[in-house]
């Protein structure tokens, strides 16, 4: 029993990584029935981050069906060993809300789609994410809160506004090595409370 | 600094997803063998992962559900994982957008030729386009101006479920549309803050209808510091110069 436990621990989102792998199996050979549960396990995290990203709840609406329709379409191209299907769908979830807000900013903006789509920072960057456990998310959330706002302003502005380092200088108007620098500096102090936490 | 450090540098913001094509391209390629930059962008993915839940939960409403349910329903085998075929976000459809005055009816004209399945869906966002494009003639001198940026704002512990958004530029101003705002008792008022790095500054008070939502215009220095938060505390109804009362908004940039 022990060893479940610290499994469980260790993979807290095991269990729900087992019947997403099945539900995107089932999805693959064409069984449409298996996108309900799919739906309901990350519909509320995919829904939170969109919201976060575009603002507004109607166009948040749009975007979480753009994500899961896009998610059962491709559900044949998840590859485990890139990451769990949470991290899969979230991907997803915050380049598609990302590609909004851009759009948006365009129009505001005026400034032609060739010219923005060339300078754009990358929203699909191709990493292998895993997922944490309540007690770490919570964690850093915390430690978010704490950071020194400019540091904590420019990471939220790069992950949730997807501004590049560039833009980001231009918006807080402030040379462009302090930005790399205060976002460094907070990814660091973030990743200084998991390397605590797991000791 | 060396070109590994410089580089090195570019790994927080590669895994934010926030280098330009250039950065990222050069960093991927320095990436590639140098083993201290992948063990930093190792190190540092599983702290981006959780900046993807550490947002506030909300539940989508129910009706969502079986809205994306039904179009999943719709999907044919065909469709299954021969790639994307739902309609992206184009260039195209950037510009039409800029072309606010006939919005409207390319919106439709889209509908009825290309989404069938989607036309209740898209004469709603018609209607709301409309409406948004009635109230941006409104502020248009602010939404017009190259430098706009958006602060959306959150209730604090006093008001949950209030919200608000900012709209500002330094040359043109703050528009600030808030909603679910308590009613402010009697000698008090809200009063809007733009809070630079040295000191919160007053933009202004603002009267919220019966429902708490209101929405004003207020001029700002053209020489105020970047801001870095926008807040919303209850003030005596005169004002004051700087805050003294309960926050009940704040968002940053």
């Amino acid at each position: 029993m022990w060893l479940l436990a610290a499994l469980a621990r260790m993979h807290p989102a095991a269990e729900s990584q087992a019947e997403d792998v099945e539900s995107l199996r089932r999805l693959t050979s064409g069984d449409q029935g298996a996108a309900a549960g799919l739906y309901d396990r990350h519909s509320r995290a995919l829904y939170s981050l969109i919201l976060r990203i575009v603002g507004e709840e109607t166009e948040a609406e749009d975007v979480l069906q753009e994500v899961f329709i896009q998610a059962f379409r491709q559900a044949g191209r998840y590859d485990p060993s890139r990451g769990v299907v949470a991290a899969w769908l979230l991907m997803m979830a915050r380049s598609r809300a990302i590609d909004r807000v851009r759009a948006r900013r365009t129009r505001f903006e005026g400034r032609t789609g060739e010219v923005l789509l060339n300078d754009l920072p990358d929203s699909h960057p191709d990493v292998t994410s895993a997922m944490l456990g309540d007690e770490q998310t919570r964690m850093v959330r915390q430690a978010l809160d704490e950071l020194p706002l400019l540091q904590r302003i420019a990471i939220e502005l790069a992950y949730y506004e997807g501004l590049s380092h560039a833009e980001i200088a231009e918006r807080l108007e402030q040379p462009l090595g302090t930005v790399k620098t205060r976002i460094r500096l907070g990814l660091l102090k973030l990743r200084g409370v998991l390397t605590e936490g797991q000791a | 600094m060396s070109l590994h450090e410089e580089l090195k540098a570019n790994a927080a913001g590669y895994v934010l997803g926030g280098l330009d094509a250039h950065d990222r391209r050069e960093f991927e390629a320095h990436l590639a063998g140098c083993a201290e930059c992948a063990a930093e962008v190792a190190s540092l993915q599983p702290v981006v992962s959780v900046l993807a839940t550490a947002v506030p939960q909300v539940t989508p409403r129910a009706e969502l559900r079986e809205r994306i349910l039904g179009a999943a329903a719709g999907l044919k085998g065909a469709d299954l994982d021969g790639g994307l075929k739902t309609r992206p976000y184009t260039v195209r459809d950037r510009q039409v957008s800029a072309a606010m005055t006939w919005l409207p009816l390319a919106a439709a004209i889209v509908i009825a030729v290309g989404a069938g399945v989607y036309a209740l869906r898209l004469q709603r966002q018609v209607g709301e386009l409309q409406a948004r494009f009635d109230q941006a003639q409104s502020t248009t001198a602010v939404l017009a101006a190259p430098d706009l940026a958006r602060i959306d704002l959150q209730g604090e512990s006093v008001a949950p479920d209030a919200r608000a958004r900012a709209l500002w530029s330094r040359s043109r101003g703050l528009v600030f549309t808030a909603a679910n705002l308590p009613p402010a008792p009697i000698g008090k008022a809200y009063q809007v803050w733009v809070v630079t790095a040295q000191a919160p500054v007053s933009a202004g008070l603002l009267t919220t209808d019966p429902t708490g939502g209101g929405t004003q215009y207020y001029m700002t220095p053209a020489d105020i510091a970047p801001p870095v938060a926008v807040a919303v505390t209850l003030e005596p109804s005169g004002g004051v110069p700087s805050p003294t009362g309960e926050r009940y908004l704040v968002g940053m940039p």
